[in-house]
């Protein structure tokens, strides 16, 4: 596929996704050259980031959650999100069903693909040496990968879900993405209540900061380490449905990995084990990918989506250096 | 030395494979090809087990040293076959490369890294295989996304026959040196100090720093000596024999995962595994790759699954315990 | 010349003031007891010592060298050997494997080969007694003989103070007077200083040591001789306080030297 920018084009053949919009690359196909211009484009894409950011930060949840849950980081995150784009693509396309009713599908779709590897791969893992879970997930993504390909080929597919736009002095915003920024936050937020006021929440919290402690209170742990990792599942194939309106060209069995790494990113910037720490972080992650994308734009002879990308590694980076026992939670 | 012969037994089968698959390459028409990717795939597991092995640490960006070797050879090849008077020696330089490369970025890795464990090793370790992928597009060195064509260069500088002769028997062979070197190294490595340092690591690094162990320095040994091997394989399996590289080609976490699955198959921090389970599983890929082109994965995962739950001692694993307190035992490792 | 000598150590963990101002020497082939309290700062008293921790204030010399900074591994090699209150093996080696660890990387000889080192530590399997179990996975041995073990991992380290975390914790009295005598007796043999810490078995100090160092709260109380420190007041304070229903039960089962540390 070929993205335009800056008059020049960059070929981009890898398998990853595409994540930023085509206004955006319409945009930049004008050259830049006034500094209030360039200003005025920075807000834009910031608003675009934000956007953006929030499906980012849901996307992490998930991971948070099983992490801090089971303490497994599930190394193929990307591909539940991959399902999710998938699942948004067959109800638009197939089916002419709306994104709104994919959402509760895809929760369905999630908890049972959770349930069903938790019973018969993870629960026997959560106890084992790491190499065999991060094994085992990363297995699980290649397996959805293949039978994503098997089902629906190779090729970048999208859909574009027409509920008009706003326009905006900077920018203009297609209410789609504004939907899922909107999506992402009511759903967020669901989770914090009900992860706070109801029992099974509290009880998955508790698990959370002490395994054998709620063991030792009467809670069900094997239970909640089942209900964690199927829910956390479900959040991340519901996070795929949101992403698809804004990779209006992106879907592919082979988008996942690139998910996953950002979510590593995500997740390490707000604490691993705090799903809502995951949720701020994004909206961090996505102002930043989205700035450091018109910045780097500005730059002569470089691609600038590829040293994007680069950049939330070189974060990844300088988090782990700086503040590395930070991190491991002690 | 009466002494300390016996410690090497168990590199007597390993080599033995290793000459077997080797003679039956040389001299059975038309299988040079497949024992060139059995040796490549015993190769990389190996390599790749001398640092998990020896400290239980999952190095999920291994690619990165592969990828890096095959750099380091490319580059050496494109910027040095104008020098007509280097003659062979492009082929050293880019070695050498490779191994600078492999050196530079483990040295990297370890500052960073190996004050991490568990999943926030593996983290990292994937975050700066996909950063530097990036990287090097994103700025476009090195040929950017573009990447490096360079068997037109080499053909030019050395000649067609030699060229055939380097891309189609020595660099399949130079593997299977460094698959054999690899085995040699892990085994040395078990038996002197760097073994017994990193085994109290391992169980106790806290307890190990008070014994007076620098874990530090012999983590790195383990994790260099596993780069530069790897930067090797890819070095000569991929660099000099194919004539080209792309990031998106060689920075692919996929070949981590099948070095990790070669090595979990035969049964993880065993010497024997590596050679076992490359065996099995480049048998297996080459057969499914014939019966079913483009379903090995589809295959392949739910396998690792199965092994991983079913039989995580893999192949080796469950022998040795079939063998304690036989005679074999001690040809075991 | 003292051969430890420890001036005005402070280590704070936030706000709680583990070690309080202590200062402290040993000489060569001194055999002192550090006694107190759960949580009298014994154990980061240790710590600080081996290189675990680095302290807030105050300075550590060692053979007439200031270690304060040194990381815990450069610390070891010049004659420092430990051992841990809850036993440390590396349990998949074994024994002899633990054992020759130490005589590899405890000593500034860097000469001593894989073959020396396994050696040297059958020769301290046999001091500690554990020849039976010589090629038997560390991880697999009763509490005691991993106290054992790890005694002759140390002394495999040929240190010249060795200190001791809880000995005797977890100990019946006869294994207690055993141990006693062996503390003793490999004092003399190797001619080494030892610190050995107790946190309540007096039956342990008393036999044991001609000196002891009372620590309460982080900061040192008494250091005297044994008779003397035992017999003073505030020392009696310290463990029995005033006598409510707890403290009777917690000097019973001192009594019985079942009590664990932490």
């Amino acid at each position: 596929m070929k993205i335009f920018v800056r008059g020049g084009d960059f070929i981009y053949k890898g398998n990853t996704q595409e994540t930023l919009s085509e206004s955006l690359s319409e945009v930049f196909s004008n050259r830049v050259k006034e500094e209030k211009m360039i200003l005025t484009l920075l807000a834009g894409n910031l608003i675009h980031g934000l956007l953006l950011g929030g499906v980012y930060g849901l996307a992490t949840m998930g991971l948070s959650l099983i992490f801090g849950v089971i303490n497994v980081v599930n190394v193929g995150h990307g591909q539940f999100i991959m399902v999710g784009a998938f699942v948004a693509l067959t109800m638009f396309t197939v089916l002419g069903l709306s994104p709104v009713i994919a959402i509760p599908a895809a929760l369905i779709i999630g908890m049972a693909l959770g349930f069903f590897f938790f019973y018969t791969v993870m629960r026997r893992l959560i106890r084992a040496p790491e190499l065999t879970s991060l094994l085992a997930t990363f297995a699980m993504g290649i397996l959805l990968e293949e039978i994503a390909k098997l089902i629906f080929g190779a090729d970048f597919r999208g859909y574009y879900w027409a509920v008009g736009k706003i326009t905006l002095p900077i920018t203009t915003i297609p209410m789609s993405k504004l939907y899922a920024f909107i999506g992402s936050i009511a759903i967020a937020l669901f989770l914090y209540l009900w992860f706070s006021k109801t029992r099974i929440g509290t009880a998955i919290r508790s698990v959370m900061e002490d395994s054998e402690g709620a063991r030792v209170c009467g809670v069900n742990v094997s239970w909640i380490h089942a209900l964690s990792f199927a829910i956390g599942i479900g959040l991340t194939v519901m996070s795929g449905v949101l992403l698809t309106m804004f990779i209006p060209v992106g879907i592919n069995p082979y988008m996942g990995g690139g998910y996953t790494l950002k979510a590593f990113v995500i997740a390490v910037l707000g604490g691993l084990t705090s799903p809502y720490g995951a949720f701020f972080a994004g909206l961090i992650f996505g102002l930043i990918e989205n700035g450091a994308y018109t910045l780097f734009a500005l730059i002569p002879g470089v691609a600038p989506f590829p040293l994007t990308v680069s950049l939330a590694f070189w974060m990844l980076f300088f988090l782990l250096l700086v503040k590395p026992t930070g991190l491991l939670g002690k | 030395m009466k002494k300390t012969l016996p410690k090497y037994y168990p590199l007597i089968p390993v080599f033995a494979a290793y000459l077997i698959m080797f003679l039956i390459g040389f001299f059975v028409p038309g299988m040079w090809q497949m024992v060139a990717l059995l040796a490549f795939y015993c190769a990389l597991g190996q390599s790749w087990n001398i640092f998990m092995g020896m400290t239980g640490y999952v190095d999920f960006g291994y690619v990165t040293f592969i990828a890096l070797g095959t750099y380091g050879m490319s580059l050496g090849i494109t910027y040095c076959s104008q020098y007509e008077w280097l003659g062979i020696g492009i082929i050293v330089i880019g070695f050498i490369l490779a191994m600078f490369l492999a050196s530079l970025s483990a040295l990297l890795e370890a500052f960073i890294a190996l004050r991490l464990r568990g999943a926030y090793f593996a983290i990292a370790c994937i975050g700066i295989n996909e950063g530097l992928r990036y990287f090097i597009e994103g700025a476009k060195i090195w040929g950017g996304s573009e990447g490096l064509i360079y068997f037109g260069a080499l053909v030019q500088a050395l000649g067609r026959d030699t060229v055939n002769q380097l891309t189609s028997f020595w660099a399949d062979f130079s593997v299977f040196i460094i698959a054999a070197l690899a085995a040699f190294l892990n085994m040395h490595y078990m038996r002197s100090k760097i073994g017994y340092a990193l085994t109290a690591v391992r169980e106790d690094e806290d307890a190990a720093k008070v014994m007076g162990i620098n874990a530090n320095k012999y983590k790195t040994i383990a994790f260099l000596t596993s780069g530069w091997l790897g930067a090797g394989v890819g070095a000569m399996a991929w660099g000099l024999k194919l004539g080209y590289v792309y990031p998106g080609d060689v920075f692919v976490i996929h070949y981590t995962v099948e070095c990790i699955v070669v090595v979990l198959l035969g049964g993880a921090g065993t010497l024997l595994g590596p050679v076992v389970g490359g065996l099995i599983y480049g048998l297996s890929k080459y057969w499914l790759a014939v019966i079913m082109p483009g379903f090995q994965l589809l295959i392949f995962a739910p396998i690792i699954i199965i092994i991983i739950v079913a039989a995580p001692e893999g192949v080796v694993g469950l022998l040795k315990r079939r063998l304690k307190g036989t005679r074999l035992e001690m040809f075991i490792e | 010349m003292a051969l430890l000598k420890l001036e005005n150590i402070t280590k704070r963990f936030g706000g709680l003031v583990a070690v309080d101002k202590v200062s402290l020497e040993i000489n060569e082939g001194e055999l002192i007891g550090i006694v107190g309290p759960n949580g009298s700062g014994k154990t980061t008293l240790f710590n600080v010592i081996s290189g675990v921790y680095t302290p807030e204030e105050g300075k550590v010399i060692f053979d007439g060298k200031d270690i304060t900074r040194l990381p815990a591994y450069k610390r070891a090699p010049l004659g420092l050997g430990r051992t841990f209150q809850i036993p440390r093996p590396f349990s998949s080696a074994s024994v002899r494997e633990n054992v020759a660890i130490g005589a590899m990387f405890g000593t500034l000889a860097d000469k001593v080969t894989v073959d020396d080192s396994l050696e040297i530590a059958d020769r301290y399997i046999d001091l500690v007694g554990l020849e039976a179990h010589r090629d038997k996975a560390s991880g697999d041995l009763t509490p005691v003989e991993k106290k054992l073990m790890e005694i002759a991992r140390a002394l495999a380290m040929r240190p010249k103070l060795l200190l001791m975390d809880e000995a005797m914790a977890g100990m019946n009295p006869k294994d207690i007077d055993d141990m006693v005598k062996f503390i003793k007796r490999i004092k003399e043999e190797e001619k080494i200083a030892i610190i050995s810490m107790v946190e309540h078995i007096m039956r342990a100090v008393v036999g044991l040591a001609e000196r002891v160092m009372v620590m309460n709260q982080g900061a040192k109380l008494v250091d005297a001789k044994t008779e003397e420190a035992l017999a003073d007041p505030r020392v009696i304070e310290v463990y029995l306080g005033q006598p409510t229903e707890q403290s009777k039960w917690r000097s019973e089962v001192w009594k019985e030297g079942k009590g664990e540390d932490e």
